[in-house]
């Protein structure tokens, strides 16, 4: 009895164990947001920002965040097509940079939309405080905000960054 | 049943030990491995690539250190290293064309070594040279010109560290798992392991950059950083990225595209010919379309480096920029005659831009904030060994 019973914990422990080991690993539990309506909303804006609707992207964002507050991209690729309709929506779209790093402190595309947006505001220290959070995020971000930083130009392809869910 | 559950609790501890060993530890390769390196890296640095037979470890950066600046390493024991790559030149040597043993000049200028560990590829123009083990063999062994003359003379230098003590005891120590630790294999491994720590980045751009330093730049260092990132200009879309250079390698980063340019320094024929033995990718790939093509070196230190371009046809810095201001040295010659005879295979990225002279010394003033001092004060101290009595 004690052989079988210290045989079948074994065996859960080595199964635990292992089944840790592939979270910790990587690729993180499998989503269904592929079925939300938020998405739908979401996946139309992004057509729509990378056409340069960037009215019609802002209302496909809002949408899908009235169905789902806690979609950080949405957040950030609302401020982005905000900013991008003039700069009356800084102070705005700033907010919305702000809201997706505080659900997604990772997001590396938030942080190379509010460090041009600092840039553009004349707030070059902020900036550049984007810029190092960014170099051990992603690289080749980084890399195009220093330069964005440095040169004072908006880079070019800023809209390319989003992608659809 | 309290036996079975310690043995039980006994068994997890070391799965546990195991596994976490198994992420916790760097790369290693069959070797012994005697001492984990601990990378002292700039402020927004990634950590550079390592190949798993040549681990990093501190005696072998050592050891390569005093091999770096010993001439003992030479055919004829009279140039190391550090003859070509000074390192109060940035590991430059000052000279347009390099000088090997015998006063042999190479046909291309020494590169510096500055950050050497993330260039994707290695010397002016070999797409297939990736590796700093690899890229050493070449001026060791190079008959054609003859740099450091190493063909036919390996047991006659290795003796020479054989038969010193201190040198031995740097080989023991630095391969310890070595029948016969003095070889060329483990000089050539020793060497890439010291180069691979030539990293700089604490310049005034990198304290502006990197450091949160907002006065890191004066006016015009900042103002010349502004041109130099500009549209306008583009610099940076050829001096790229952290490194100002040409593609990085780095731990995990993407198997990076081998880029070579041709910046319109030559067109001898009409048809873009650059002279002989400088073709560039030309005399690797045979591709017509080569000509003239070569890798964009860190401008990192350039201040430093002069002359410039591989064959340091450019004297200096201004001439640099008057150089790609014109979009390339045949249209600076023949401003009026710009037609595509004139470079037919320039870069497309060289379109040329006018500065006014205040432009020009703000873009100087920039490339001078990439010196990094503190680099070349400390690679400067390290002072070159002598050979035990």
């Amino acid at each position: 009895m004690k052989t079988r019973i210290s045989t079948i914990i074994a065996c859960i422990v080595v199964i635990l164990a292992f089944s840790s080991h592939a979270f910790g690993a990587g690729s993180g539990p499998v989503t269904t947001k592929e079925k939300q309506p938020s998405v739908t909303f979401y996946n139309d804006g992004v057509k729509l920002m990378k056409q340069g609707d960037f009215k019609g992207a802002q209302k496909k964002f809002e949408r899908a965040l009235k169905m789902n507050s806690k979609m950080a991209e949405a957040y950030n690729n609302l401020g982005y097509s905000l900013r991008k309709q003039g700069a009356e929506h800084n102070k705005e779209a700033l907010g919305h940079y702000n809201r997706a790093i505080e659900l997604k402190p990772d997001l590396a595309e938030a942080y190379m939309y509010r460090g041009v947006l600092h840039m553009l505001m004349g707030q070059e220290e902020k900036a550049l405080e984007d810029h190092r959070t960014l170099t051990g995020l992603d690289r080749k971000l980084a890399d195009a905000l220093q330069a964005a930083i440095a040169s004072g130009e908006e880079p070019d392809g800023l809209d390319g960054l989003a992608t659809s869910w | 049943m309290v036996t079975a559950i310690r043995l039980l609790l006994l068994f997890i501890l070391l799965l546990l030990v195991a596994c976490g060993g198994e992420f916790d530890q760097p790369v290693v390769s069959d070797r012994v491995q005697t001492q984990r390196y601990t990378w002292s890296l700039p402020e927004g640095f990634p950590l550079p690539s390592v190949p798993a037979d040549n681990p990093m470890t501190p005696e072998k950066v050592e050891l390569g250190r005093q091999l770096f600046f010993d001439s003992r390493l030479s055919g004829d024991g009279t140039v190391s290293c550090a003859s070509c790559h000074a390192p109060e030149r940035a590991f430059t040597d000052g000279q347009g064309r390099a000088t090997g043993i015998h006063g042999s000049i190479h046909p291309r200028s020494a590169m510096s070594l500055t950050n050497v560990a993330y260039n994707a590829t290695l010397g002016w123009d070999d797409p297939n040279l990736t590796q700093l083990e690899d890229q050493i063999l070449v001026p060791l062994y190079n008959t054609d010109p003859p740099e450091m003359g190493l063909t036919g003379r390996e047991e006659e230098v290795l003796a020479r560290f054989r038969g010193d003590p201190r040198m031995k005891r740097h080989f023991l120590s630095a391969f310890p798992g070595d029948d016969e630790p003095v070889s060329i294999d483990n000089i050539i491994y020793a060497l890439a392991s010291y180069e691979r720590t030539l990293i700089s980045g604490n310049s005034a751009y990198d304290r502006w950059a990197y450091q949160g330093k907002t006065d890191g730049l004066d006016e015009d260092q900042r103002a010349g950083a502004r041109l130099f990132f500009s549209k306008r200009l583009s610099c940076f879309r050829c001096h790229a990225g952290f490194n100002f250079s040409g593609p990085v390698r780095y731990e995990g980063s993407e198997s990076p595209d081998a880029i070579f340019h041709n910046t319109g320094l030559y067109n001898e024929d009409g048809r873009g010919a650059y002279p002989e033995p400088n073709t560039g990718l030309h005399r690797h790939s045979g591709q017509p379309g080569d000509m003239g093509k070569f890798r964009a070196p860190t401008l990192r230190n350039i201040a430093l480096t002069a002359p410039y371009m591989h064959d340091g046809s450019i004297p200096d810095l201004a001439a640099v920029i008057d150089h790609y201001g014109a979009g390339g040295r045949h249209r600076l010659q023949r401003p009026q005659s710009v037609t595509p005879m004139d470079g037919p295979l320039t870069d497309p990225l060289l379109t040329g831009f006018e500065l006014t002279p205040e432009e020009k010394k703000q873009l100087i003033a920039f490339l001078h904030a990439l010196t990094d001092e503190t680099f070349i004060r400390e690679s400067t101290r390290k002072e070159a060994p002598q050979a035990s009595k």
